[in-house]
């Protein structure tokens, strides 16, 4: 049966995903009970694994979900945003698109030339979304919203510490929409605990990349146990018990081996023929002894500890516990290839002919020895790292299963947000202007003297010159506010009243960032003047045959290209969407093509929607029309905007997120017709060709 | 084009009327009530089809026995039906009410009363049976009580009566057998009060 693909259909799935999702938004929200289809029943409120976790067959439905699995697997923040602003954004598609049509005749009725209508209107509007995002969303950020973007950061000429106040703001706001109301303080002090201690140097990329990609391998988690139970622990802890435990001390050498140590009879692929009985037993007389040479000298170069990916046979766990040599096998390819990782050690090749040869590069051990949690033994390693990465493990403990899963998907995602926070990352965008000259060369002068003055407009998030501190800080120097005047004052540092120490960190923010001003404000003109002589010749020869065009209507185009830095964040609480929904409706006025007036608006009046949920539980002072109008009047009079809730969120989280909407947007409405079948197609295009290439 | 024709239709465009305005707010409240509610049974382990349903148009889901089930037609009561009397006692009432003032300047014809929709649903008798028992309960001033009617009443009453009881007995649900009873009460209660109505 086919069933003609349209917004209404799509409004109607996102509008029961969002009823679902809306209960568990935000601090405010809910924990949410779904019972699975195979009768199991889960708890949570990550939006990530309800979705995941409902049946759903419409083709809409999979799709919505599929993007914002894939949304997450990258920036691991999001979801119910997503989906939030997915319906706002397709409802207010269609309220322009039924400005047409009269709304009280049925929707029922479709000839097939409005079929046809309806299909290429969709399409038009995907290229105009599309179009935005790619050449104008960029430039709004750069030019406008980047003036707003606080650092997490305290900047000290060309260190950038990172003080852990503002790690743990950032991180009880993501916690908060994920965790439980009695455990997301507890969880983001762990997670915090853990990231200085594994972080060596400023290399917090590295970092971050290790522990997203094996955070399997870097958690133990230990059911039966309350929540305050979970720790940091030094070393590595592998999910195996050891096959021979022999104690040792002081450093010892470790290796590692993918291959049984004991010699098979034969290997694959070649025949062994036996002649006699007496050939059988001085075979086998012969591996026992290669076997035990092996271990001797393994032993010989102190290696007390082998790592095994295979079951080793009983014969090598007998002789390394003659030797002293503790084996530990089965181990999983993961956890091996982190060893790897850390230690940097190749593993232990088998020599072929004599055992004369070194063990390359054996890698030095503090420590190894078991570890009991609960009822299950672990391997407890002390590793001597060689790369940025301290290994330390985090032991989860939960009374249940399901919780400890929720800390542990919570925690991962966090490493993935921060992971994409601490790029830097890049803004291509069209900058259209107005220009009065006829000639190429004035052109050309005038747009380097406006590109100039943007780059430092737009980094100067970190440099702050000292008026512009003025304005944004209103009261920098005193320490101890009386609590009505940081109430009233708070600008987008947001000081907690009563914590004294948060106020001695963002003063030594606010100092260092002013002293720090002509050293890096020099830096980075010289850096972003270098870039914008590469895109200025970019931009001369692409635009060539546009500034032809130009003389006669007076609009340039060229293509700029900035960066939002590393580190930049803004307050929660709809802030984000706030300021952009402003600047949007601000480009609105001035702009001029109708579709990206309508673009605008669309995308304006949909963010808006984000906030209004999120506020919705607040009354009186703080609900979202107040706080609404109060951005609204600050942004218009030039005054720092004042934000009541203490709490950070990443700036790119936010950027990907509207992305990814808007791709998943496109798809939806590039839907024409979806075709139900019972099977899926067969795929045997892959073995025909193979069978050619054997051939 | 939407995009394009814009311009033009925003000098066209009025906004709209009063009438128009309480539509659309009613299909929204609908909308999300039908959101709310498929959500609910989404989280219960319903699965969502990827069908619409042919008379309303919403999505169907299916429940874990295989059963197909529309939310709108199934529980929502469309925006109609407040105004049948079967279905709500507040019509009812408004029903009787209007017959009664019109009675009042015409001569009194028993008929009128007895003039209910002919069978209605069994879980919403209970509408019409106190729709009936709150139009006879102030007893109407200058129309002096109709000995005809009364007893249509209450021949109607008694055979509402009995196939109840008839109806419970061979009941096996337990909704149905409470929805009986209550049933059965309100007849007992209507008769009584017509009972004292006579005397």
């Amino acid at each position: 049966m086919a069933v003609v693909g349209s917004v209404k259909t799509a409004l109607q799935v996102a509008e029961v995903l969002e009823a679902i999702v809306s209960r568990c938004v935000g601090p405010e929200g809910r924990q949410v009970l779904c019972t699975k289809p195979t009768g199991e029943v889960l708890l949570s409120r990550d939006g990530g694994r309800l979705l995941e976790a409902l049946h759903l067959d419409h083709p809409i439905a999979r799709i919505i979900v599929a993007c914002v699995s894939s949304h997450l697997k990258k920036t691991g923040d999001g979801a119910k945003t997503f989906v939030i602003f997915l319906c706002h954004l397709l409802r207010g598609l269609r309220a322009i698109t039924e400005k047409e049509k009269d709304s009280l005749i049925s929707e029922n009725i479709q000839t097939f030339e409005r079929c046809w209508k309806n299909c290429c209107q969709w399409k038009f509007i995907c290229q105009a979304l599309l179009t935005f995002q790619t050449q104008i969303l960029d430039g709004i950020m750069d030019q406008y919203l980047s003036r707003h973007f606080l650092s997490i950061f305290s900047s000290s000429a060309k260190e950038r510490t990172l003080c852990r106040s503002s790690l743990e703001l950032l991180l009880e706001a993501y916690f908060c929409g994920r965790v439980g109301r009695n455990n997301h303080k507890f969880i983001s002090q762990l997670m915090c605990n853990f990231f200085f201690k594994s972080t060596i140097s400023d290399s917090r990329l590295e970092v971050f990349e290790l522990v997203d990609d094996c955070f399997v391998e870097l958690n133990v988690s230990v059911t039966g146990l309350p929540v305050s139970d979970s720790r940091i622990i030094d070393g590595l802890v592998l999910h195996r018990d050891f096959s021979v435990y022999c104690p040792a001390d002081g450093d010892m050498r470790v290796a590692i081996v993918r291959e049984t140590i004991q010699p098979l009879f034969s290997t694959s692929g070649s025949e062994f023929v036996l002649n006699s009985e007496a050939q059988f037993q001085t075979s086998q007389i012969w591996i026992m002894e290669r076997t035990k040479s092996i271990m001797k000298h393994l032993r010989s170069q102190n290696v007390r500890l082998l790592l095994s990916s295979v079951k080793q046979p009983d014969l090598v766990i007998y002789y390394a516990r003659l030797n002293g040599i503790s084996v530990v096998d089965c181990l999983s390819s993961e956890e091996i290839s982190l060893i790897q990782r850390i230690i940097s050690l190749s593993p232990f090749v088998l020599p072929q002919a004599s055992l004369q040869c070194e063990i390359s590069n054996p890698a030095l051990v503090k420590f190894c020895k078991p570890l009991i949690l609960r009822s299950k033994r672990y391997v407890h390693l002390g590793l001597m790292s060689t790369c940025t990465f301290a290994p330390h493990c985090i032991i989860l403990c939960g009374p249940v299963q399901g919780l400890i899963e929720q800390h542990e998907n919570a925690l991962h995602g966090a490493f993935k947000m921060l992971r994409q926070l601490f790029k830097d990352f890049d803004l291509n965008y069209v900058k259209k202007s107005n220009d009065q000259n006829d000639t190429l060369s004035p052109h050309v002068k005038n747009n380097d003297e406006l590109e100039k003055n943007q780059y430092l407009q737009a980094h100067s998030n970190l440099v702050v010159s000292d008026a512009e501190l003025e304005t944004y800080i209103p009261c920098s120097t005193p320490k101890l506010l009386p609590t009505d005047t940081v109430q009233t004052d708070e600008t987008w540092r947001c000081l907690p009243p009563e914590n004294k120490k948060i106020n001695d960190d963002y003063e030594l923010l606010i100092e260092s960032n002013s002293s720090s001003n002509p050293i890096t404000e020099n830096t980075r003109i010289e850096t972003y003047c270098e870039n914008l002589q590469v895109t200025n010749i970019a931009g001369k020869e692409s635009t060539l045959p546009m500034k032809y065009k130009s003389l006669d209507t007076h609009i340039s185009q060229s293509y700029c290209s900035s960066s939002v830095p590393a580190g930049c964040v803004l307050p929660v609480g709809g802030s984000f969407e706030i300021l952009l929904h402003y600047y949007l409706l601000n480009y609105a006025k001035k702009c001029q093509q109708l579709q990206e007036i309508m673009v605008s608006k669309l995308i304006a009046s949909a963010l808006l929607g984000i906030p209004k949920i999120l506020y919705k539980p607040k009354k009186g002072n703080h609900n979202f029309p107040q706080i609404y109008l109060r951005a609204l009047h600050a942004l218009q009079t030039n005054q720092p905007i004042i934000s009541c809730q203490a709490g950070l969120e990443s700036v790119i989280g936010k950027y990907h997120l509207l992305t990814s909407v808007l791709q998943c947007l496109t798809k939806i409405l590039t839907v024409d017709l979806i075709i139900n079948i019972k099977r899926q197609p067969q795929k045997s295009c892959d073995q025909d060709s193979e069978d050619e290439l054997q051939h | 084009m939407a995009l394009n024709g814009a311009e033009v239709d925003d000098f066209s465009w009025e906004p709209p009327t009063e009438a128009e305005t309480k539509v659309l707010q009613a299909r929204r409240e609908r909308q999300d009530r039908i959101s709310r509610l498929m959500g609910d049974y989404l989280l219960r382990g319903y699965r969502m089809l990827g069908e619409t349903c042919a008379e309303c148009g919403t999505i169907l889901l299916q429940d874990k026995q295989r059963k197909i089930y529309c939310v709108a037609c199934q529980e929502l009561d469309s925006d109609v039906d407040k105004d049948n009397p079967a279905l709500n006692a507040q019509a009812a009432l408004s029903q009787a009410r209007e017959h009664q003032l019109a009675s009042a300047t015409e001569p009194p014809s028993g008929s009128r009363l007895t003039a209910q929709p002919p069978v209605p649903r069994p879980e919403h008798c209970e509408g019409a049976a106190a729709g009936l028992k709150a139009a006879q309960g102030p007893p109407p001033p200058t129309v002096p009580p109709d000995a005809d009617a009364v007893a249509c009443t209450q021949t109607a009453l008694l055979q509402k009566l009995t196939w109840a009881s008839a109806e419970l007995g061979s009941s096996a649900s337990l909704e149905t057998s409470i929805q009986l009873c209550g049933l059965i009460r309100a007849c007992a209660e209507a008769l009584h009060s017509l009972k004292q109505l006579q005397h």
